[in-house]
């Protein structure tokens, strides 16, 4: 899993390649396109080349499908043709990530009623990223169908799926915002790269120091054995979880945006300091944005939306919420965890109904969405649910707390503050970055590479999170 | 700003970072699987980090270090790279066997301290549910990618003087051994492979040494797991070994406990499946080698099972006389 990971010795020797290539080949479509294809598929194949395989069975699919939807006359056909299209991209991810949690629970469940054990038991690798390229290929055969975007050549859809920046862990980016830029060769002389190297600078900070830090020294021991821990390390167990996913996850997509930039491509933002919001439909806003505009746009709308009446809308929101908990994983933590946030989004809806003009103050608002995100991040972090359950019996157990330091705590706090900087102050920030000489930016980067991997230690940086999903 | 500018302050950092964090990368070069990526990294970083190391560049590292906390987990010149073989002598039957640990109390429980490579983080994780919470409390620690033969990626002799003034355990469990497979230096100054009868002889010298180290020479038990049956045979031909390693050397260290989870196991067969509390489960992780969570309980037990013999609350009839 390291290689494809960015932190690391093997991608910042491919990224060096792959970006001196990739410029020197831009102004050249037909070299450039076949170019970036295959360091993409070298990036995902590194690991496992079957899983290049099945990255472009996808592509080829979603292609036909899409040719067939944008060329057929007939709306039947079309219909058809988007239906099978979304069969096969759902069928991949039931038959990775779903079958065989689904085949052991069958087995369990005969098994319970004594009628033995019929099935095997299946011994799948889930390919890294599935849930992210699956879900782009989705929106680009349902984009084609509603005349949202025009169907793309075989090659074009799949650097759109494959374009490494994003292929393992999102952002889940829409085909009109990267294909128009595929279509027009970037400007060499005008790369983004202030806030790029801001970003992967920024991105490297939020994980080796930020998340490794309180996974390590406090998230992973509390979870691992919450019995054996009192109630305020459990308390920052938890707070620190949430600032451990925010830091991890957005790091990860913060270096992705960034080299997305340094390659001249411009990926859609992911994260809008999500602990800010002050409801849970901000949130949803703020958080994994291009998750949950998926949601919006391609489960909760064609449901019905809001617009078959209240108790429409709730089930509507119980359902968006609950497959987005399972899209994380087969697993009935993360269906609670969907139910949470399905629930807090319900009630808000219904409070809002019914105290129209009523609102609480900003502060009680902000705690409220921020524990309530907490508390189904418990369910999130937990390997089970019985672990869930001791965690939040946890919080009110007494003793000592040798866990609970002033780096720890500081570093949670940070991690959530530091969202509370206005945007403005990280733009001048980049501009002050890139205006100094070229020798100074890159031995400030590099100073910042040697704290990163200061701060992981003999450990090495552990594996994103989001890699699982 | 043009692409060859952003170059250049990629290009810098790189070489930067590469110039004063070269003993980083040189341990994790060795940390690597042995092949090409390897062999290249190591073959720019060993000299880099020469030089760097003679004219002083290596002091910004070590500031950060310290100011992050971290301890140095190699050392030149320690035990566990070269030492007597005279360390295998086996320890009396006296020495070996009846020695009395502390028994746990709920005033005073006993700190039990599992660490070793990534196949200890579950079977930690699952101790924790196995042992009475009133009585023992499980700490884990894998150190993910590391093993015996490596020590200039990691020295488990250091790492084990560290962790045992640090934290002062009642008892410690070790589960490694799934990423040795290299070549060893033996006590004759030699170059031995896992197929050579001298690696079984520097292997269990070099786990004496970090046995003695964990369970200070018998003061307190150490139950050590070496790999289960792999998928794979030729790693099972290494797995063995290892485990005949472990048993010898074992018996050489006061307290020490070789935990048979290679030949206990679904009587030393490998398999995906176990049947576990009447339920097929799928022990194994996709490498053929791991324990999934659900799977890493076979394991667990066994260790409660040999942490019985030393602590009277963890035996079927409870606080029997033993």
């Amino acid at each position: 899993m390291a290689a494809v990971s960015f932190p690391t010795i093997e991608f910042a020797a491919f990224f060096v390649v792959v970006f001196v290539i990739s410029w020197a080949l831009m102004p050249h479509p037909r070299a450039w396109r076949p170019f970036i294809l295959v360091a993409s598929y070298v990036f995902y194949g590194w690991i496992d080349w079957r899983w290049v395989l099945l990255l472009i069975v996808s592509s080829v699919v979603n292609t036909v499908a899409a040719r067939v939807i944008s060329q057929s006359p007939s709306q039947e056909s079309r219909k058809r043709a988007l239906t099978a299209a979304i069969v096969f991209d759902l069928g991949l991810l039931c038959v990775f990530k779903y079958l065989g949690f689904f085949v052991s629970e069958v087995d369990g469940a005969f098994d319970a009623v004594g009628l033995g054990s019929p099935l095997p038991l299946l011994q799948i690798v889930l390919p890294i990223g599935i849930s992210f390229f699956t879900f782009q290929a989705i929106s680009y055969v349902v984009d084609v169908y509603r005349g949202e975007t025009k169907a793309a050549s075989l090659g074009d859809v799949a650097i759109l799926q494959a374009f490494f920046p994003h292929l393992v862990a999102g952002p889940i980016v829409r085909a009109n915002e990267l294909l128009p830029q595929l279509r027009t060769p970037r400007d060499p002389r005008e790369v983004l790269a202030g806030p790029g190297l801001f970003l992967i600078a920024g991105g490297l900070i939020k994980k080796t120091v930020v998340a490794d830090e309180l996974a390590r020294n406090v998230v992973d021991p509390v979870f691992n054995d919450p019995a054996a821990h009192s109630g305020l390390e459990v308390m920052l167990a938890i707070y620190g979880f949430a600032a451990q996913i925010y830091c991890d996850f957005s790091g990860y997509t913060d270096m992705a945006i960034g080299v997305a930039l340094l390659l001249g491509f411009q990926l859609p933002q992911n994260f809008n300091r999500p602990y800010l919001a002050l409801s849970l439909q901000d949130f949803w806003r703020r958080w994994h944005m291009t998750l949950s505009r998926w949601l919006r746009d391609y489960l909760y709308i064609p449901l019905g939306g809001n617009r078959d009446g209240e108790r429409r809308t709730y089930r509507n929101l119980m359902l968006t919420m609950l497959l987005g908990g399972l899209w994380h994983g087969a697993a009935f933590t993360f269906v609670i965890w969907g139910g949470i946030h399905g629930a807090a989004l319900s009630v808000e809806r219904w409070a809002r109904g019914r105290w129209q003009g009523f609102h609480l103050p900003m502060w009680v608002a902000w705690l409220i969405t921020f524990h309530v995100v907490c508390l189904a991040w418990v369910f999130f972090r937990s390997p089970d649910l019985a672990t869930a359950f001791a965690m939040l019996g946890g919080v009110f157990a007494g003793g000592p707390s040798p866990l609970v330091t002033l780096p720890m705590v500081s570093l949670t706090v940070a991690a959530i503050a530091l969202q509370a900087v206005p945007g403005r102050a990280w733009e001048r920030a980049e501009d002050w970055l890139v205006t100094r000489p070229v020798a100074a930016q890159g031995v400030a980067l590099g100073l910042l590479i040697v704290a990163a991997d200061a701060a992981v230690g003999q450990e090495g940086v552990a594996p994103f999170i989001y890699f699982q999903f | 700003m043009p692409a060859g500018q952003v170059l250049g302050v990629v290009v810098i950092a790189l070489l930067v970072a590469a110039v004063f964090n070269s003993e980083a990368i040189v341990r994790a070069g060795e940390s690597m699987q042995g092949g090409t990526t390897r062999d290249v990294v190591l073959s720019v970083a060993r000299p880099l980090d020469d030089v760097a190391g003679t004219v002083g560049l290596h002091l910004p590292r070590e500031g950060f270090d310290m100011a992050f906390g971290q301890e140095p987990k190699t050392a030149e010149g320690t035990e566990l790279e070269s030492g007597s073989t005279a360390i295998l002598r086996p320890a009396t039957k006296r020495k070996r066997d009846n020695k009395a640990f502390p028994q746990p109390t709920p005033t005073s429980p006993i700190e039990v301290f599992v660490t070793g490579d990534s196949q200890a983080l579950f079977i930690g994780e699952l101790l924790t549910d196995e042992l009475p919470d009133d009585l023992f409390n499980v700490e884990v620690s894998p150190r993910n990618s590391t093993g015996l033969t490596n020590p200039e990626f990691f020295n488990w002799e250091i790492n084990a003087q560290q962790e045992v003034a640090a934290r002062g355990p009642g008892a410690v469990v070790m589960v490694m051994g799934g990423n040795d497979g290299f070549n060893v230096l033996g006590e004759d100054g030699e170059l031995y492979g896992p197929q050579d009868p001298e690696w079984q002889t520097e292997y269990a010298r070099r786990a004496a040494v970090v046995m003695r180290e964990l369970g200070s020479n018998g003061k307190r038990p150490v139950y050590w797991l070496p790999p289960p049956t792999a998928r794979d045979g030729a790693f099972n031909l290494i797995y063995q070994t290892q485990n005949r390693a472990i048993e010898q050397a074992a018996a050489a260290v006061p307290g020490v406990r070789y935990v048979d989870i290679y030949s206990t196991i679904n009587n030393g067969r490998y398999s995906d499946e176990l049947k576990i509390d009447g339920r097929r489960v799928l022990a194994r992780q996709s490498d053929g080698v791991h324990f999934s969570r659900e799977g890493a309980i076979v394991p667990t037990r066994l260790v409660v099972d040999a942490m019985a013999k030393d602590y009277r609350a963890l035996r079927a009839d409870g606080d029997a006389a033993p």
